[in-house]
């Protein structure tokens, strides 16, 4: 389109100013105070103090005597994102396979259902879980007593192992609804006409599902999970809001580590470590997503 | 013969798998219904009960009597959810114009960009966002929410709108200036109103992602009662010894019912934008 050279600039202007201000400078901050020694509750009052946080990072130990907290919150992120991801993929690709199958019936039904999930805010989500999870009288227990999976009702959010899992299915059970969709419109773009060829030929449903349907949608499967990837690294308003990140350390994350230390633990001083940490956090954030920009880049050409 | 009955068998296991997906997705709104349909007297009994034994509506007014600010709540959260969606727009408009018309050096890095600042999360801004509002005397206000929020909505607002304008021919606003429009005045006389459903969707878009950001933000730009979004009001429901469940549950249902109810009107346009903006 014909117009003056800095027409275009001009129309991204606004972008630029917002993302300046409150993307790239705030970056920008993380990165100076991650030298000093502050606290929140006076943020202008800074020490310099070089590396210290970095190695404070590594040195510093709470109730573990083998990794630093720093180190166990990022040990225990990549186990809490592959328990998420694991089932937002898994289950997400079977909910899609579901809806997108010839053989079920109410589709526009279920599909509905799983909308609603998916617009109820998050924090909502998890405070609804947090009673859905009661030790005493939460109906996850009730179910599983009926069923007969459990003889007596557990306190899931009470013992560390138990915590770990029910913080990740909760935030799993937000992400899904997404995925399904995410992934059915990937379905619903595969030809129908290779499946017909593929019955033509007598292919049963394991081989169509193999060699049809996952080449397909791979594509779409590998930016929808890497997209979740990231996103589920950044969770933090399911597991603080039904853990805060206890008992003990066993559901602190990256995400909580950095809001405990700056803005919980006072005795941390600790807006300088945080800051050091969410260095960290960006920077795997970062190189996940040029490996999902490249993958998007790949899928264009 | 064969044929059918194979269809019969799959479409029962489908259908149980569905069943069982569905309670795994609905079981934990059931049980918010059902207890906020608890008579407020009635004890809690453990196991929960499956199903409602009676039913009331008092929880529903009960609700509002126990935390009396709870429709102030609604509103501030409201008015983030709005000034989000609304400085989103704002910039992802003019934003979408630039990059989606004009072909020039910085385009392709800034779409690049674009999709790069979607990986960012409040956990990650909120210690710099806290400091920054903090100096300019911008805690516990409404531009310190909007602006801080609008970081995490503009970057998928810019993408929907880049996405949907590249839908639009071309023809109508070349045509437009032919006739001695300038580029400012088509985008509000051509391109606004043409992009009417993906501003809808943009708006609701952000709305809703706006809303439930809100919780982590105001942790630290939120310190006054008065001034804090929903999520936060409804901790007045847990005291130190107790939470009351029903009322507590009944507030959530009826402040869901906003953001639910604008999702289900829209979704449709909201998939089409992402599948087309992050799956291609």
């Amino acid at each position: 389109m014909k117009a003056k050279k800095s027409t275009p600039y001009i129309f991204l202007l606004p972008l630029l100013i917002a993302f300046g201000l409150f993307l790239f400078y705030p970056l920008a901050k993380v990165v100076m105070d991650s030298f000093y020694k502050f606290s929140f509750l006076n943020p202008s009052h800074k020490i310099w103090v070089g590396g210290f946080n970095y190695k404070w990072l590594f040195t510093f130990k709470l109730y573990s005597p083998v990794y630093s907290y720093f180190v166990g919150a990022l040990l225990k992120t990549l186990i809490w994102v592959g328990g998420s991801v694991g089932i937002k993929v898994f289950l997400g690709l079977g909910g899609a396979l579901l809806l997108n199958s010839e053989f079920l019936n109410g589709k526009r039904f279920y599909r509905t259902l799983l909308i609603i999930p998916w617009s109820i805010p998050w924090a909502m989500s998890a405070m609804i879980w947090y009673w859905t999870l009661n030790g005493q009288f939460g109906i996850v227990n009730s179910l599983l007593l009926h069923l007969h999976l459990i003889n007596e009702p557990v306190s899931f959010l009470a013992y560390p192992t138990s915590a770990f899992i029910s913080t990740f299915v909760v935030d799993a059970w937000i992400g899904l609804p997404f995925m399904v969709i995410m992934l059915l419109s990937g379905l619903q773009t595969i030809p129908h006409h290779l499946y017909e060829a593929a019955t033509i030929d007598g292919a049963g449903d394991f081989v169509k599902f193999t060699k049809i349907t996952l080449p397909m949608i791979k594509p779409v499967l590998l930016t929808v999970s890497l997209l979740s990837v990231v996103w589920t690294f950044n969770s933090f308003a399911p597991i603080w809001i039904l853990t805060r990140g206890g008992p003990v350390t066993s559901t602190t994350t990256l995400p909580i580590a950095i809001y405990n230390t700056s803005f919980r633990y006072l005795m941390f001083g600790g807006v300088g470590k945080a800051s050091a940490m969410t260095i960290f956090q960006v920077l795997l954030v970062t190189s996940l997503s040029l490996f999902y920009i490249r993958t998007l880049k790949g899928g264009e050409s | 013969m064969r044929k059918s009955t194979e269809k019969k068998v799959k479409g029962v296991i489908y259908q149980i798998l569905a069943i069982a997906f569905a309670t795994f997705m609905l079981i934990p709104i059931y049980q918010a219904i059902i207890t906020a349909l608890t008579p407020p007297n009635a004890g809690w009994i453990s196991p929960a009960p499956l199903f409602p034994q009676n039913t009331s509506f008092q929880n529903f007014l009960n609700t509002f009597w126990l935390v009396p600010r709870l429709p102030i709540y609604l509103l501030n959260s409201f008015i983030y959810g709005i000034g989000v969606s609304a400085f989103s727009l704002l910039i992802a408009i003019p934003a979408g114009y630039s990059l989606a018309r004009f072909r020039y050096r910085l385009r392709s890095p800034m779409m690049v960009f674009v999709i790069y600042a979607n990986m960012f999360a409040p956990i990650m801004l909120l210690v710099p966002l806290y400091v920054i509002m903090k100096t300019f005397g911008l805690i516990n206000t409404y531009i310190s929410m909007i602006f801080a929020g609008s970081v995490f909505t503009i970057p998928l607002s810019t993408w929907l709108s880049v996405s949907y304008m590249q839908t639009i021919p071309v023809e109508i606003e070349e045509a437009a200036l032919m006739d001695g429009c300038t580029p400012y005045s088509v985008i509000y006389r051509i391109i606004i109103p043409l992009m009417k459903p993906a501003l809808v969707a943009i708006f609701i878009y952000a709305f809703i992602t706006g809303w439930s950001q809100q919780f982590t933000l105001a942790l630290v730009l939120i310190s006054d009662n008065k001034m804090m979004p929903i999520t936060q009001g409804l901790y007045q429901f847990f005291s130190r010894s107790s939470v009351s469940w029903g009322p507590l549950m009944a507030a959530i249902l009826i402040s869901t019912l906003i953001p639910v109810t604008l999702f289900l009107l829209v979704e449709k346009y909201i998939v089409q934008g992402l599948t087309s903006g992050s799956i291609k």
